[in-house]
């Protein structure tokens, strides 16, 4: 008899039945949301394949994807330096470097980026050309030639339109990046830093060894959804005549008047990019946690 | 808890009151623009009709028709820096061809990328904005006949001794060649150049101002428009070479709309008695370089 109930009770443990409680469970907390992405990646990668216009509408548009991930990338490379050294600035105790860095993070967050973008492109960088050209003369003045001579010569034409966006990008994005640095840096209790500098290190060691690695890893979802966002926000280049995918998108629909495709697949194409951008930031921030378990 | 209950709903009532508030459209604002003759003695029409049913060639019987413009296309839609209005060959033309007919122009500001498109979709009643007709555009779009035969050249910076025509400037593969978005001088571009040498602008002021600045060596632009721009600018810019293409310039209606054949007839007409030519003369003659007081 006693056998018997351990047995039952073992296959009930072995092969459980599921309530109907359970299978709601289940239900509610599956990611429906994945399979409607997936969806549309199917369905657009259908139409592509089997509709001509819509073929040539992807092949016309994906030679930009290049020029859209390089800007990507190399802007959010500067975005990061700047914000860093921003954000650490803004909790510097020099006067003149707090304010420096307060400055530029209310100038930037002031100003929409469609807008700094035609400034930098039509304003800034020319000004700065100027600029330039002017302390050349003045180094010619004085007679260091071999300094004067290639400021001298700089013209607008040197700095590309690319260039000037990828300026306005990372300087947009490093003013952001600036504030989350400043908050995961003060969110790590003043006891770290009690403690590091009680263990004889400088303020610099401390911050290298202790504070900044932690607070990075707290505000890497912050940075890794800023990588996201800049990717959407590179479409924006495209009103320099910069050729990534939305302006190629434009040139081909407007010679071609099929907007349905030409949009359909930019709009497709971005979304695909993003979406393998959120998975890569979240599986780096499942690691790092991991290792943060681990150590 | 009351406090900020009562918070909540002023800031309620603001959010909805500001969207409600004055909407930002030119369409209302510019049928009754700069010296408008209405008609003579009818009362009973409503405002900014003109024209009356006994004059007019064919009676639309004062609907209004909606008319798509950039203003950004000198000297065909613009707005004047003197005074903030938006006029120029497109405004007169078809006030005076609403006249011809009995109708209102309504004006309405709308991107030139997609304006083709938009027509097409019905969004407009028509387009004006020196469009080029092409066989590819006819296949979503009717045209009107042409008002004005116009040439490709190039707009340079003065003084350009590089290269004298666009097969000279195809050789030399340093050069950027400027010009706007979904047009025929992209069209005609393409033919020259390999799409990596032109950069194509939103708008033509973009262009130009990449010209003037350096970053592009030239715009290729249609005659008329760039005599508007190198009239302003003219310590600076010039037109050079040869005819690129020659192009007929009309307006587009939505597929089979009603308006083709009256239009057409006002057209005619107006070729007819003078009034086309003097309009062209006004706009696209020599004395257009005028125009650099009158917009200042």
């Amino acid at each position: 008899m006693a056998v018997k109930e351990t047995i039952e009770a073992k296959q009930q443990i072995a092969s459980p039945q599921l309530t109907g409680a359970e299978i709601r469970e289940k239900i509610r907390l599956f990611p429906w949301w994945t399979v409607g992405l997936i969806g549309v990646f199917v369905l657009t990668a259908h139409l592509i394949l089997t509709r001509p216009s819509y073929q040539d509408a992807f092949n016309f548009i994906r030679a930009g994807v290049g020029v859209t991930v390089q800007t990507t990338l190399v802007a959010y490379g500067i975005a990061l330096v700047l914000g860093l050294f921003t954000g650490l600035g803004r909790i510097s105790h020099n006067v003149v470097i707090q304010n420096l860095g307060t400055l530029y993070v209310e100038l930037i967050r002031g100003i929409p980026m469609l807008v700094l973008i035609f400034f930098i492109a039509f304003v800034g960088v020319p000004a700065g050309v100027g600029l330039l050209n002017q302390i050349g003369e003045w180094f010619s003045q004085i007679g260091l030639q071999l300094i004067a001579q290639p400021l001298i010569q700089l013209e607008n034409s040197s700095v590309p339109m690319t260039t000037r966006a990828i300026i306005a990008l990372s300087v947009t994005y490093g003013a952001f990046q600036a504030e989350i640095f400043r908050a995961g840096i003060q969110s790590i209790g003043r006891g770290q830093m009690e403690a590091a500098r009680a263990q004889g290190m400088t303020h610099w060691q401390a911050m290298r060894f202790i504070i900044l690695p932690q607070a990075i890893r707290n505000v890497l979802p912050a940075l890794g959804n800023d990588f996201v966002s800049m990717l959407k926000d590179s479409s924006l280049v495209s009103v320099l005549a910069v050729r990534d995918i939305t302006q190629i998108a434009k040139l081909y629909a407007g010679r071609s008047f099929q907007y349905q495709e030409a949009y359909v697949t930019l709009a497709v194409l971005y979304l695909m990019m993003t979406v393998v951008l959120s998975a890569l930031v979240k599986w780096i921030e499942r690691r790092v946690r991991q290792d943060e378990r681990n150590a | 808890m009351k406090n900020s209950l009562i918070k909540v709903f002023v800031l309620a009532i603001v959010l909805f009151l500001s969207a409600c508030g004055s909407p930002a459209d030119t369409s209302s604002t510019s049928t009754g623009n700069v010296g408008e003759t209405p008609s003579i003695n009818t009362p009973s029409q409503p405002e900014g009709c003109l024209g009356t049913a006994e004059t007019a060639i064919v009676d639309l019987g004062c609907r209004e028709v909606t008319i798509a413009v950039e203003n950004a296309y000198l000297p065909f839609n613009y707005i004047s820096i003197q005074t903030g209005e938006p006029g120029g060959w497109d405004y007169d033309a078809w006030r005076e061809i609403c006249t011809r007919l009995h109708c209102i122009p309504v004006f309405v500001e709308t991107a030139w990328d997609g304006m083709i498109q938009a027509v097409s979709d019905g969004q407009f009643d028509v387009a004006a904005d020196g469009i080029t007709n092409t066989p590819e555009r006819q296949k979503i779009v009717d045209f009107s006949i042409g008002y004005i035969q116009i040439q490709q050249r190039l707009l340079v910076r003065k003084g350009e001794s590089r290269f004298t025509s666009i097969e000279e400037f195809a050789q030399n593969d340093a050069l950027i060649m400027g010009t706007q978005v979904s047009t025929t001088n992209y069209e005609t571009a393409v033919k020259f150049l390999p799409e990596g040498r032109i950069k194509a602008f939103e708008q033509f002021p973009f262009a130009i101002q990449a010209l003037i600045a350096g970053d592009v060596d030239a715009v290729i632009i249609d005659e008329i428009v760039g005599m508007g721009y190198s009239g302003q600018n003219a310590d600076k810019l010039e037109l050079i070479g040869p005819s690129i293409s020659s192009d007929e310039l009309g307006f587009v209606f939505p597929k089979g709309s009603p308006l083709v054949e009256p239009v057409n007839k006002a057209l005619e007409s107006m070729k007819a008695d003078g009034t086309l030519a003097a309009l062209n003369e006004k706009y696209f003659g020599p004395s257009f370089n005028v125009t650099e007081e009158d917009i200042k």
